[in-house]
């Protein structure tokens, strides 16, 4: 029996390298593939339910709806079979659903938080309530989806039906501005806002994926290739690799009214935390907060520290509140290689109990 | 024999030694940087460029803007406004759609439970009916 050629020589080695990495940086990875269907639509709003794979009596009767940031693509939370948030949930019995804001046109660019908690999400969860039978949900919230599930949860939340929140890398205490490094930059001795909005309406995706980025400017824009370099051969870190860059580098804009007051409102004057933040003539009283609460923190988090999500423990009414510290950065938490060993199973083991 | 492994069954790569030079190089650029970007100077020369950029090309911008306005409508096509007018337009009708959805479900709920009949009377409520039919019996038997 002949055995197979192992090819070795270093010429060809270096070709098919040169090949695996061509592949990875020009081409996009197969990405959020959990079935689902989509349940409502406005605007370029969209909420999807993910196919249940467990019969009815075996699933939680209480609804988890996934909210992800304004200006990244939500399928993080689904990246790749095997890796993926959602799946897990959906296995462990959830009747999940996500909503996806799509991305912003020139249309769009007076969207605010204001339409994104009093408009948008209440008719998603009326939606999700009149077409499923359900009274309660849980939110799930993740960076400024996290600042969205909280506004929405002060304002909506006890009479929606709202029984479970969590929030995952909160950025939701400004007060610390020598610890914030976006607060620096967005100082209004820096930065012009009104410039910058007169000139594009929307914030560009490219913009603030260049914001993230430089904060960890050697790790995002050396590092970064340099490990897939150094795991060119490994094609289960490759794989990983591909996903992780195609969220990564699949921007979308933040509309221009939103990003006003993401940088003048919190960054700015931290409205939120002071009970200042008004939304549509409704002031955002963070004590309205009566939901169990799980407050989920990225130890080494660099875009959203501990010190911005920590403060809302004590802000809330909630009776049952719960803060998690996680070993890991911003995404790393829920997208990483540790995120099925430690931040899933913390979830699924708060909530499941939470959700009969 | 290039290709045999050594005892830990890993292949002897020269370069090794660099990579390790490499990454404590790296970590100390990084660190450096992380504490570069975090300073006041960094903040408002970013600061700056960006305000020099905007300056510089908000007339050149404003200028292309016009000259399309008034090419497209020479064409009789409609403008980057006009788009997003009726884009708007949309948005309004989808939510006055929806506010219709909401009061169909609700209809549809209520014809529902009109269809399955009255929910049961809880307990509490139905004994001073009783209480009422057995009073009134007695009432019946004393005449």
């Amino acid at each position: 029996m002949a055995e197979a050629t192992v090819i070795t020589d270093p010429y060809t080695e270096a070709a098919e390298r040169l090949k695996t990495l061509t592949k990875v940086m020009t081409t996009k990875a197969a990405i959020a593939q959990t079935p689902k269907e989509l349940v409502w639509t406005l605007n370029k709003a969209k909420l999807y339910r993910y196919t249940p794979v467990l019969p009815k009596e075996k699933r939680h009767p209480i609804p988890l709806v996934l909210v992800f940031a304004l200006m990244n693509r939500p399928y993080i939370l689904d990246l790749r079979p095997g890796h993926s948030f959602v799946e897990y949930m959906v296995n462990k019995g959830y009747d999940l659903y996500l909503l996806d804001w799509g991305a912003p046109g020139p249309e769009d660019k007076n969207l605010k938080f204001d339409d994104y908690t009093l408009d948008y999400m209440p008719r998603a969860i009326r939606k999700l309530k009149a077409t499923f039978g359900v009274e309660q949900f849980s939110l799930l919230g993740w960076c400024i989806g996290a600042i969205l599930t909280t506004i929405y949860a002060a304002l909506r939340g006890d009479e929606d039906g709202l029984r479970n929140l969590i929030l995952l890398t909160a950025p939701l205490d400004f007060s610390n501005k020598q610890g914030l490094t976006f607060a620096r930059w967005t100082d209004e001795r820096y930065f012009d806002i009104d410039k910058v909005l007169a000139a594009f309406g929307n914030m560009p995706g490219e913009m603030i994926d260049y914001g993230a980025k430089a904060l960890k400017p050697v790790e995002n824009y050396i590092g970064n290739y340099v490990k897939l370099w150094d795991n060119i051969d490994d094609p289960r870190i490759v794989e990983s690799w591909h996903a992780m860059n195609t969220w990564v580098t699949d921007n979308v804009p933040l509309a221009g009214g939103a990003f006003r007051q993401l940088i003048v409102d919190l960054y700015r004057k931290d409205k939120l935390m002071r009970g200042e933040l008004v939304i549509r003539g409704e002031r955002v009283d963070l004590s309205r907060i009566h939901a169990n609460l799980l407050t989920v923190i990225a130890e080494d988090d660099h875009i959203t520290p501990s010190c911005q999500s920590e403060p809302i423990m004590s802000k809330v009414s909630s009776a049952d509140k719960e803060l998690f510290k996680v070993r890991g950065g911003h995404i790393g938490i829920m997208a990483g290689s540790g995120a099925s060993k430690f931040t899933w199973p913390h979830i699924d083991g708060w909530l499941a109990p939470r959700s009969k | 024999m290039g290709e045999d492994p050594t005892q830990d069954g890993k292949r002897f790569d020269p370069l090794d030694a660099w990579r390790g030079v490499r990454d404590v190089y790296m970590d100390a650029w990084s660190k450096n940087m992380v504490e570069m970007v975090n300073t006041e100077a960094y903040a408002q020369a970013t600061g700056a460029m960006l305000d020099t950029y905007l300056t510089a090309s908000t007339p050149f911008r404003e200028a292309l803007e016009k000259a399309m306005v008034r090419t497209l409508e020479q064409l009789a096509m409609p403008t980057r406004a006009d788009v997003v007018s009726i884009a708007e337009r949309m948005t309004n009708i989808e939510m006055r759609l929806d506010d219709l959805d909401a009061k169909l479900d609700t209809i549809q709920r209520l014809i529902t439970q009109a269809v399955a009949g009255p929910p049961p009377q809880p307990r509490k409520a139905q004994q001073p009916a009783k209480k009422a039919v057995a009073a009134k019996k007695a009432k019946r038997g004393k005449k």
